[in-house]
């Protein structure tokens, strides 16, 4: 299991942006076409149409990949420019590779639940690619996934829970975050207070917003041993970027 | 039912009597339709098919269809209907009848079996006719079987054949077609396993066979589709007794054309051609 | 629905001339696999392949389920192939394209119909409960042969798949969680390969193998083996095309044979070396020693 994200950009040849993301133990790769001619159906006169694709690791996708699809689409149509392509279509499809197991259950194939542990991944996934295909965007976005889980009395905020921690958890709480710092998607499930969902936020807000240190180097060094709880996804959106384009360009 | 595989080595007969070079009685017309552009109807022993050919006609909305194939291109092309094409598509549609076999089944609309029959026979098809003579044009195929008793996709591959000849759309040769099978079990490496030529339903259930189609009277394959296990060994014998089935077949069905061209010409129906003059007309 | 862009008329004859001086664009011979790869994940029955650009993954799943009505002593066992536009943007999701519906056959044929997996040993009690397992082909990359790599993923991840234990204990079924008992390989029978040929020139006269995408754009006709390692064909189909001579063929099939050998060796060396992994430290043997006592 992955606790670090790893990320690699364009690793599909034929897709117009690619982009595969591990972390948690869930792998997602995405591949993004476009902008392509969109279906009459899907034709809107005045800005693109975001099609977002999940597709399940094992099984056919049911009413649960269908709602993933729903907050990844909402979300993603609000960071690409999408008044800038009239009667198009950009088409990302999200394929979930691995999910990590929980070795004390046996799993279903169909599971009607929701699955918001990844929902991060998914989006990730999905920015990536979508900065692979180079896409304009607003801006970019990081997700996290928050869980409440009360032990002995006291309630303790998880960061990235394990399918074991889900088990026990009495809230799921998932944030995203533009690189503006503005909330671009809370969705929770379970019984939780508005305090408990303050400190949430702020967690979430910890992990996903980290002011960018634009001095690379010894200031980034020193930042991640001050807070080893979570880690910085700005950060690793950014650096992989430019690992990037620093090996594509490296001639130069 | 088991084949009991035993008796064939006591009297090398087979069980509906035949030897293993034989092939089973085989009847076909054509012009069978009035009104369509070409019709065939054929049997091969119990196994009946009828066919319907429209075309070479301007193509309908439909674009890249199940089983459509732009001229002589072999697979692999995704989409593309006759729009871009420089042939003729070629677009094939099957129906089973409910009653054709013993048990009763509905199948299913998208049933990948058919879909795979109807592109084998377009893509057989699509390479012998003639179909860069006809840019931006469908020609459409139906067959409708009506009983089954093994050797289908054989018997569709024949009625097609002759559907299209009837049609008169210029092609190389007939496309003809027939099955081989083989005594032996896929476990069993026997030497002494004999090639069968023409499998009945039971005896493709029990043995292994292949349905070879072939060009014309020449050696060249155009269809070879082997569902079975079998040893590799088995393999040139079953393609040897299936190829050289086809030569049979192909006789069987240029014997078929020339004697309705020489009943059509008798009954004054077409003038006598310039190019018939070598046809024993009297 | 967006069109894959075709080969030029330049691009197609190029390709075709250049086979005609014995030469590929990629400098391979032509009885020659581009660089297969083959990794597992860290789960079970996660197969990822990759022949050249061609990506494909396949993913096995088991549960318990009613086995059907007719079949009570069967397993239910099942391949799912969907090309996506992740393949393709000329693939759409729900619209099964001519491609995918010969590649489900070509796998079910190969894999299903052979009896490489034994179905009945899928049955847990007669008629009442029996396992469904599943196989999920994701085409990640399409860059041409997408049926020997599907086929080989497809083998890779049922061979390496594990299914829960399970046992029966006065009428009882327990199906153990893989914390309470290691999970049991499925009982596998034979390994199939798919060997696909493609035609090229008029009358079919060159025959290459693993062809790229762009050579399929341009090949006449094609010709799939399946083959395992003992020398049994499980399936042959040549699906129409542009006719060729038999004698090439029984050729073809010759060399398919080799070549089937070559994967059969090379799945079962990665094989062991998977285990091998999975087994650091002499765990295993640690754990089957606990069990004794």
């Amino acid at each position: 299991m992955t606790v670090i994200p790893e990320a690699t950009l364009s690793v599909l040849p034929r897709a117009d942006g690619s982009a595969r993301y591990a972390h948690a133990g869930y792998t997602v790769t995405a591949s993004v076409n476009g902008p392509i001619e969109a279906q009459r159906r899907d034709e809107h006169a005045f800005e693109a149409h975001v099609d977002v694709v999940v597709r399940p690791a094992a099984g056919t996708g049911g009413t649960r990949e269908r709602h993933l699809e729903s907050i990844i689409e909402s979300s993603l149509t609000q960071l690409i420019l999408v008044k800038n392509f009239p009667r198009q279509l950009i088409q990302i499809v999200l394929q979930i590779e691995t999910t990590p197991d929980n070795d004390y259950v046996n799993t279903k194939l169909v599971q009607a639940s929701l699955n918001f542990p990844i929902v991060p991944s998914l989006l990730q996934a999905a920015v990536l690619a979508l900065i692979s295909a180079a896409v304009p965007m607003r801006a970019t976005a990081t997700a996290s996934v928050v869980a409440v889980v009360s032990q002995e009395g006291t309630k303790r905020l998880v960061v990235d829970p394990s399918p074991r921690d889900l088990e026990q958890a009495q809230s799921v709480h998932v944030l995203a975050f533009t690189s503006h710092d503005e909330l671009l998607l809370a969705e929770s499930e379970g019984d939780f207070t508005v305090k408990e969902w303050d400190g949430v936020y702020e967690a979430a807000l910890k992990i996903c917003c980290r002011p960018t240190s634009t001095k690379a180097g010894i200031d980034v060094m020193l930042d991640d041993s001050e807070d080893a709880a979570g880690s910085d996804m700005r950060q690793f959106l950014r650096s992989t970027v430019e690992a990037k384009v620093a090996a594509d360009l490296y001639w130069k | 039912m088991p084949l009991d595989t035993s008796a064939y080595s006591l009297a090398l007969l087979r069980v509906d009597g035949r030897r293993w070079n034989e092939l089973r009685r085989i009847h076909a017309q054509i012009r069978t339709q009035a009104a369509a552009d070409g019709s065939s109807y054929l049997e091969i022993g119990h196994t009946k098919v009828m066919c319907v050919v429209t075309g070479p006609s301007e193509p309908g909305s439909r674009r890249g269809a199940i089983g459509s194939t732009g001229g002589g291109v072999g697979g692999g092309a995704v989409g593309g209907g006759a729009a871009q094409s420089k042939g003729a598509e070629v677009a094939v549609s099957i129906v089973i009848a409910g009653f054709s076999s013993v048990d009763r089944k509905r199948t299913a609309r998208g049933d990948k079996r058919i879909l795979e029959l109807q592109s084998t026979i377009s893509n057989a098809l699509a390479a012998s006719l003639h179909t860069h003579l006809f840019p931006h044009s469908a020609i459409n195929i139906s067959l409708h079987v009506l009983s089954q008793d093994g050797s289908l996709l054989a018997a569709l591959i024949n009625a097609a054949t002759l559907a299209c000849v009837d049609a008169g759309i210029p092609m190389t040769d007939y496309v003809a077609a027939c099955t081989a099978g083989s005594t032996s079990t896929y476990a069993a490496n026997d030497e002494a396993a004999d090639p069968l030529l023409d499998l009945n339903h039971q005896e493709e259930q029990e043995l292994p066979g292949l349905t070879v189609a072939t060009l014309g009277g020449s050696d060249r394959v155009a269809v070879l589709v082997c569902e079975s296990r079998v040893q590799v060994s088995r393999l040139e014998g079953m393609l040897a007794v299936g190829v050289d089935g086809c030569k049979q077949v192909r006789e069987i069905l240029d014997r078929v054309v020339r004697e309705k061209g020489r009943r059509m010409v008798q009954e004054g129906t077409v003038e006598k051609g310039v190019g018939l003059n070598d046809m024993d007309v009297d | 629905m967006p069109r894959e862009a075709e080969p030029s008329l330049n691009e197609k004859q190029f390709i075709v001339q250049a086979l005609g001086e014995k030469l590929r664009l990629d400098g391979r011979e032509f009885d020659q696999y581009r660089p297969l790869e083959l990794t597992f994940g860290d789960q079970y029955g996660v197969a990822n392949v990759t022949l050249g650009k061609t990506r494909v993954l396949a993913k096995v799943s088991a549960e318990v389920t009613v086995p059907y009505v007719d079949r009570p002593l069967d397993g239910v066992f099942t391949i799912a192939t969907e090309l996506g536009p992740m393949a393709s943007p000329a693939f759409e999701v729900g619209r099964p394209t001519e491609t995918e519906v010969l590649l489900a056959r070509l796998l079910e044929k190969t894999v299903r119909r052979s009896g490489a997996l034994d179905t009945e040993s899928l049955c847990l009690v007669a008629g009442q409960k029996c396992w469904s397992v599943r196989v999920d082909v994701h085409v990640l990359a399409h860059d041409g042969n997408l049926i020997d790599a599907s086929c080989f993923a497809v083998v890779a991840a049922l061979r390496h798949f594990r299914k829960p234990d399970t046992s029966i204990a006065s009428g009882q079924l327990t199906v153990y969680t893989p914390a309470e008992r290691e999970p049991v390989p499925l009982s596998w029978l034979h390994s199939p390969f798919c060997v696909t040929w493609s035609f090229f020139g008029d009358d079919g006269e060159t025959a290459l193998l693993d062809a790229t995408w762009a050579e399929e754009q341009v090949r006449v006709s094609s010709c799939t083996v399946s083959l395992n390692r003992h020398g049994e064909i499980c399936q042959i189909a040549k699906l129409g095309g542009v006719p060729v001579e038999a004698v090439a063929l029984l050729q073809c099939t010759a060399v398919a044979l080799t070549k089937a050998k070559e994967f059969s060796t090379f799945l079962d060396g990665k094989l062991a070396e998977d285990a091998k992994r999975r087994n650091k430290g002499g765990f295993m043997a640690e754990l089957s020693s606990e069990n004794d006592r």
